[in-house]
């Protein structure tokens, strides 16, 4: 168990330091969440009356899209390297690969959500730290990079790659949506907990099963 | 050995007989509905078609489990077969839907958790076939379709219950009203006999469509051999 953890925190500060070293998949997910912001300005004049309640849609498409543009990349460099054979041989459980996997891409998708939101802030008058807004958005992440992560790792093995991840990704993904956007505009609207709590746990419950799932059967995505 | 089956044939031509006669049942034998008219009759197939994309859904899911666990390309073929054959039966029950749903409700679509939910079992079944055909390798393809049913069966229902608590929480605008529709017992004869046809229907389609993955795996099989012998290097593999 010890050797798990170790194995498990090793792969999670490699794909970080890889990461941190090209800052490729950060930078054009910046890039893209800031620009879709704009471009959510024009398409819908967000006039402020508006906005307060569009804000938690607004956000959540904006780190949804960027999200499945790092996704994209998550195994890339595994796949183009061939190192997949070395890191199941590495590793004492195989399991281990996707978790570490799953926690440096909510790690991103955390750092991601962490400059989206002062920049919504900023750019649309509206204040957005909202602790149970926070909470919903984190947990929401989870659930969408535990799903991601899984599909990512075999859409980056069959001839279609990118474009498929979109495809296979956002129908399993429509209770994470739901859920995320209900519970933003109950909490931006200033209501009370007990109107989105149910959202809340929506989000638990599909993070936890995702989790479960990818887990056990991630054994399949990469035997050979 | 592939192409006789004499139990699936007689079971086709019955199948065959149970669809015309649960139609003729729905044309003849089921009463005019009184508010709705003639239009309300789309609902026996229209049921039916839901009832098997559901069915499908979970044919596939349990195949998919079976394949995982044994290793048998057959579950996939099984798992495979299901989930075309449940896409044409949901695409059916989504556009009898709106063909009843245009002059009930006034209008071709609402934001129904039940739409909803078979639009994205759809599109989830679109994505699962659209994962087959990147792969070429058929036992690759076999595990990754088979982990893609299972996290698609498992969201389609989280996706059911939200779509309807969000209604819950936001009245139905259009369509609320449409809810009750009483039934006589000729209607539920009529109704139990086209779910028993659809059903022996989908038996027999699945049958047939999983004779057919196993037919074109042997020949892909076939043809690879073929082409290993005329460039001269042999792989059983």
């Amino acid at each position: 168990m010890k050797n798990w953890f170790r194995t498990l925190k090793a792969l999670v500060w490699k794909d970080l330091l890889q990461e941190w070293r090209s800052k490729d998949m950060l930078t054009s997910m910046l890039a893209f969440a800031i620009l879709s912001l704009f471009i959510f300005n024009y398409a819908m004049e967000l006039d402020p009356r508006q906005r307060a309640e569009l804000a938690a849609g607004v956000i959540w498409v904006v780190i949804m899209f960027s999200g499945t543009l790092g996704l994209n990349r998550s195994f890339l460099a595994e796949q183009e390297q061939g190192s997949f054979d070395a890191l199941v041989m590495a590793v004492p459980d195989v399991a281990v690969i996707w978790l570490a996997k799953q926690i440096s891409n909510y790690l991103i998708m955390l750092i991601l959500i962490v400059i989206t939101l002062p920049v919504y802030s900023v750019l649309y008058n509206q204040n957005l730290f909202v602790p149970q807004f926070l909470i919903e958005l984190v947990l929401g992440a989870w659930g969408f990079s535990a799903a991601g992560t899984l599909i990512s790792s075999m859409t980056v093995q069959t001839r279609m790659r990118d474009l498929l991840l979109p495809v296979l990704l956002f129908p399993v993904l429509m209770p994470v949506n739901m859920a995320v956007v209900k519970a933003g505009q109950g909490v931006l609207s200033g209501a009370g907990w007990e109107t989105y709590q149910v959202w809340i746990s929506i989000l638990l419950v599909y993070g936890i099963i995702m989790t479960t799932i990818s887990l056990l059967v991630f054994d399949y995505v990469i035997r050979e | 050995m592939l192409l006789e089956n004499k139990p699936l044939r007689l079971l086709t031509y019955f199948s065959i007989l149970l669809v015309l006669l649960a139609f003729l049942m729905v044309i003849f034998y089921a009463p005019v509905e009184l508010n709705m008219g003639m239009v309300q009759k789309v609902f026996y197939f229209h049921v039916s078609a839901g009832w098997l994309g559901m069915l499908a859904f979970l044919v596939a899911a349990i195949s998919a489990i079976m394949f995982l666990s044994k290793n048998n390309l057959l579950y996939d073929h099984i798992a495979a077969s299901s989930v075309e054959i449940g896409l044409l039966f949901t695409a059916i029950a989504t556009f009898t839907g709106m063909i009843w749903a245009r002059p009930i409700w006034n209008t071709w679509w609402t934001w129904d958790p039940r739409l909803t939910t078979m639009t994205i079992m759809a599109f989830t079944y679109i994505a699962y076939i659209l994962l087959r055909r990147g792969i070429d390798e058929p036992y690759k393809k076999a595990r990754f379709g088979a982990i893609y049913a299972i996290i698609g069966f498992i969201s389609v229902p989280i996706t059911f219950f939200s779509a309807r608590l969000m209604r819950t929480i936001h009245p139905i605008v259009i369509g609320g009203g449409s809810g009750e529709m009483a039934m006589t017992p000729r209607m539920y004869q009529t109704m139990a006999a086209s779910l028993v046809a659809f059903t022996l229907l989908f038996v027999v389609l699945l049958w047939h469509r999983t004779r057919l993955a196993g037919a074109q795996f042997l020949m892909d099989q076939l043809e690879a051999e073929q082409t290993a012998e005329e460039f001269g290097e042999v792989d059983n593999g």
